[in-house]
């Protein structure tokens, strides 16, 4: 493989590993400090694409996506918190199966009304930030540059608030012993529903930022899902960190796994015999919380 | 009642049919073939959600493989008749043994986990194999499929659906027949409380996976008998997001009850039906909608809807007349009267048998640590048969871990624990078990929903090796046996109520109780009045010295009451900072100016700390 190729599966494998990690960084948020794999993580995301496709047609590319990602992760956020009120309060501290099914029947719900919002046809928009850079023989589109580019600063961001602010200290502190915060005055029940929001949110932003780059249609949701919960499985539930290194190792694989012509309809594969191996060798993940 | 529904069940399902058939000749605009092709398929179904909940229901398992294995079955008939061209029942009969096969492989790959991580394992699982379905385009067709052409004798709707029907019936009585047996109740006590399983003798993940591979093997026959009406198979059987359909399925028709996910498929076929063909979109929001409001309101599902309005009835009538609201607790009458003077004339002579008696438990230099915590270090003592032996220390003195090291809950980093001439060092839960070492936990741990008879049943059953068996009527072994020894704890009374709605000292008598139904010759007791009231402590202390006066029990227990300590114990040893600190008799500890010191010592560092 020439320097150039390898440059290119690269970058490839990057702007893969970045829409993937703000969206399994969510998950794992929501995971590490309530406790529950939310099923409807990539339903979120998939309104938040359909939402940004249809405004910044409807507006024009360039300011038209931008104004139908913030509306897109406004959106997702709303629906977040309307479903951590009506549902997931209910199912804090009961069996894994519970909140498994319960989120997956949100899933459901919200997969149902995209079909009837939106329908069934897969929908395009034109990037916003068009053309391309050439190196070495090779051309980059710009967009996939600047999906890097936004996970870096999503990442940055979600560290910042992490540990820079007092929700990040009251978020870790729950990540870390939720009864212990809950002796200590902090109102458990309003973090959980800002905690959920900012996980709904983030798996808006991954969907408005993935939007130019593919066909968005009806199933994007549980495809993303799955890949979200091989990154998290990899790098840990609950750690951003983890998904950081999940999503690289995730996007990596499945960018060059395609490469090899022998290996490329098992690219996938790929993906769930990592996963099923980290499982099996560390069962927590690579940086991963013990589980409560 | 139970079996008027089967009967129920068995003429809908015969009389389908006939009845499309009717309905045909009353309006000719209908077809009877799609009706008698709609039954089939909720026949299928309802095969794969009974399986699925196999192990949702009986065993508290969730997976998201059990697709792939519906997937696996299909495969193998499609490819059995179309590729190597052999009668399609060929292909139907080895359809579960490929199941089994790839079932018993992944799950074993899959028990590596437990609880959430099994099932995102069984999800890595089920990709990976969709994957290989869906890639491998010269062997399975890729993303095509395989379609099928049956022969002339199975093409006709009404015969195949006999004989779907037919082949559903004896699995559903393979099934039935396992649930109500033996195994059935190792699989109930394991969904009811895993440690509480493996601490009366259940090897909780041989079974685990034993009903993973039966469950994959009923998918398998589900999804061979699913490529003969569909004529076809196709990858997407296999995608994770295929396990939705058993699962709502079964919540719909109630995982508690055999029979309840047959009536979940047969209403999901006639739902989907009906409302797909008008609201295209709308079926997914119904179907989130219905599965919300069975987690959320009603757990047990559409069978458990009676029960559901039992207790409204209850709540309502309670709020009318509080005098005849149900007993939902029992009072805490643990104990029954006896003869005082003669259990404290036994009393006397075994105490002196105790100290000239054998070792029943002898722990050698027991060590382990927890990163650079010594919790245990360095631990000798023997436990002499019949006797009551305590182990006191302040809180971190290491006393739940030495009994975590003796039931095989934790392995040591070294030492020996030797009982009754064997020597069980790190031996796991279940074995120790066997042995004869019952234990109530310092959280009460019995299994909450069923019976308190069934608590007990189950132990002799686990114990007594019964539960490798997959046939005869659990509920119907050793029953005598429990309710003797119920009301031998004072429970005779409310062996027929969930174990979970007594009191907690109640709960706790029933741990007792379970020890005694393991034939266990030591029992373990952790902090035994944790968490009672004063009179419940001495009531259940009263019940623990009577039941060892009477059936030569050795305890071993640990406490924080000194009056506890002081009534019960024999002999006390006391634990400070992972290491035994002095042993001796109640008296000899009482007037010990060295456990003085430790304990006054905690009261100086409580005062300090706060």
């Amino acid at each position: 493989m020439s320097p150039g190729q390898l440059l290119l599966f690269t970058v490839g494998g990057l702007a893969n590993a970045a829409y993937l990690f703000i969206v399994a960084a969510g998950l794992s948020l929501v995971f590490g400090a309530l406790r529950v794999i939310n099923m409807a993580h990539g339903s979120l995301y998939m309104v938040a694409a359909f939402v940004t496709v249809v405004i910044a047609n409807q507006v024009g590319a360039g300011l038209g996506f931008w104004a139908g990602l913030l509306v897109a992760v406004a959106v997702t956020g709303l629906i977040g918190g309307v479903v951590e009120i009506l549902v997931l309060r209910r199912v804090y501290g009961r069996e894994h199966l519970v909140q498994l099914l319960g989120t997956y029947a949100v899933s459901l719900v919200v997969a149902g009304g995209v079909r009837i919002v939106f329908g069934a046809n897969y929908r395009t928009v034109a990037s916003p930030i068009p053309g391309h850079i050439d190196v070495g023989g090779y051309s980059y589109a710009s967009y996939s540059l600047f999906m890097i580019a936004a996970a870096i600063v999503i990442a940055a961001g979600v560290w910042a608030m992490l540990y820079r602010t007092n929700l990040g200290r009251n978020i870790r502190a729950a990540v870390a012993d939720p009864d212990l915060l809950n002796a200590t005055g902090v109102n458990v029940t309003r973090l959980y529903t800002t905690v959920f929001v900012i996980g709904a949110g983030l798996a808006g932003l991954g969907g408005a930022i993935v939007a130019p780059s593919q066909a968005i249609g009806s199933s994007i949701d549980t495809d993303v899902l799955v890949l979200a919960f091989a990154i998290s499985v990899i790098g840990g539930l609950g750690s951003i960190v983890g998904s950081g290194v999940g999503a690289l190792i995730v996007g990596m694989v499945v960018s060059f796994g395609l490469i090899i012509p022998a290996t490329s309809p098992f690219a996938l594969a790929f993906v769930f015999i990592i996963m099923t191996a980290v499982l099996i060798v560390r069962p927590r993940g690579l940086f991963g919380l013990p589980e409560n | 009642m139970r079996w008027g529904v089967v009967l129920a069940l068995f003429l809908f399902v015969g009389l389908i049919p006939p009845l499309a058939g009717l309905n045909e000749n009353l309006n000719p605009d209908t077809s009877s073939r799609f009706q008698i092709f709609l039954g089939t398929s909720a026949l299928v179904l309802a095969l794969w959600a009974i399986s699925y909940n196999l192990m949702l229901g009986y065993t508290g398992m969730v997976s998201f493989a059990h697709a792939a294995y519906y997937g696996v079955g299909a495969y193998t008939v499609a490819l059995i008749f179309k590729r190597y061209h052999l009668p399609i029942l060929v292909g139907l009969a080895a359809a579960p043994f490929a199941a089994a096969a790839v079932g018993l492989i992944t799950g074993l790959v899959a028990q590596r986990a437990v609880r959430l991580y099994f099932s995102l394992l069984t999800l890595a699982i089920s990709q990976l194999l969709f994957s290989i379905v869906f890639s491998w385009y010269d062997f399975t067709g890729g993303d095509n499929g395989i379609s099928i052409t049956l022969p002339d004798q199975l093409n006709d709707y009404t015969t195949l659906y006999y004989f779907t029907a037919a082949v559903v019936a004896i699995c559903l009585l393979l099934m039935f027949i396992l649930v109500r047996s033996p195994f059935g109740a190792a699989l109930l006590s394991i969904r009811e409380n895993r440690q509480r399983a493996a601490s009366i003798g259940i090897n909780v993940r041989a079974y685990e996976l034993a009903v993973y591979t039966i469950a994959a093997v009923f998918a398998g026959v589900a999804g061979g008998l699913f490529v003969m009406y569909q004529q076809q198979a196709y990858p997407e059987m296999l995608y994770w997001t295929a396990n939705a359909q058993p699962v709502v399925v079964a919540l719909l028709g109630g995982t508690t009850t055999f029979l309840g996910p047959a009536i979940g498929a047969f209403v999901y076929v006639v739902l989907d039906n009906s409302l797909s063909k008008h609201f295209p979109y709308q079926f997914d929001i119904i179907l989130g909608a219905i599965v919300l409001g069975v987690v959320l309101a009603v757990p047990g599902g559409i069978s458990d809807v009676p029960s559901v309005f039992l207790r409204l009835r209850e709540r309502f009538r309670r709020g009318e007349d509080e005098a005849d609201a149900q007993p939902a607790e029992s009072t805490g009458d643990a104990i029954r009267m006896f003869d005082v003077s003669k259990a404290l004339a036994t009393e006397a002579i075994q105490a002196d048998e105790v100290r000239s008696g054998q070792t029943l438990l002898r722990i050698e230099r027991l060590s382990r640590s927890f990163g650079g915590l010594r919790a245990v270090e360095d631990v000798s003592l023997d436990v002499k048969q019949g006797d009551r032996h305590a182990i006191i220390g302040p809180n971190g003195a290491g006393k739940s871990t030495l009994f975590n090291l003796i039931t095989g809950q934790l392995k040591p980093n070294s030492g020996k624990v030797i009982f009754d001439g064997r020597d069980i060092t790190g031996k796991p839960p279940h074995v120790i078990a066997r042995t004869g070492i019952g234990r109530a936990f310092q959280i009460t741990t019995i299994f909450p929903k069923l019976t308190v008879r069934k608590n007990l049943q189950y132990a002799m059953l686990a114990h007594r090796g019964y539960t490798v068996r997959p046939f005869g009527i659990a509920d119907r072994m050793f029953a005598a046996e429990a309710q003797e020894l119920a009301e031998a704890v004072g429970l005779g009374s409310w062996a027929d109520l969930p174990a979970g709605q007594l009191s907690h000292g109640d709960q706790r008598a029933i741990e007792i109780a379970i020890s005694l139904a393991l034939g266990s010759k030591l029992v373990l007791l952790d902090e035994p009045t944790a968490g009672m009231s004063a009179y419940e402590t001495d009531k259940a202390m009263e019940l623990v010295r009577q039941l060892a006066t009477e059936r030569h029990l050795t305890l071993l227990f640990c406490e924080h009451d000194m009056a506890v300590v002081f009534s019960t114990a024999r002999t006390v040893t006391v634990m400070h900072q992972g290491r035994v600190l002095t042993a001796g008799t109640p008296e000899q500890i009482r007037r010990n100016p060295d456990v003085q010191k430790v304990y006054l010592g905690e009261l100086e560092q409580e005062e300090l700390g706060a």
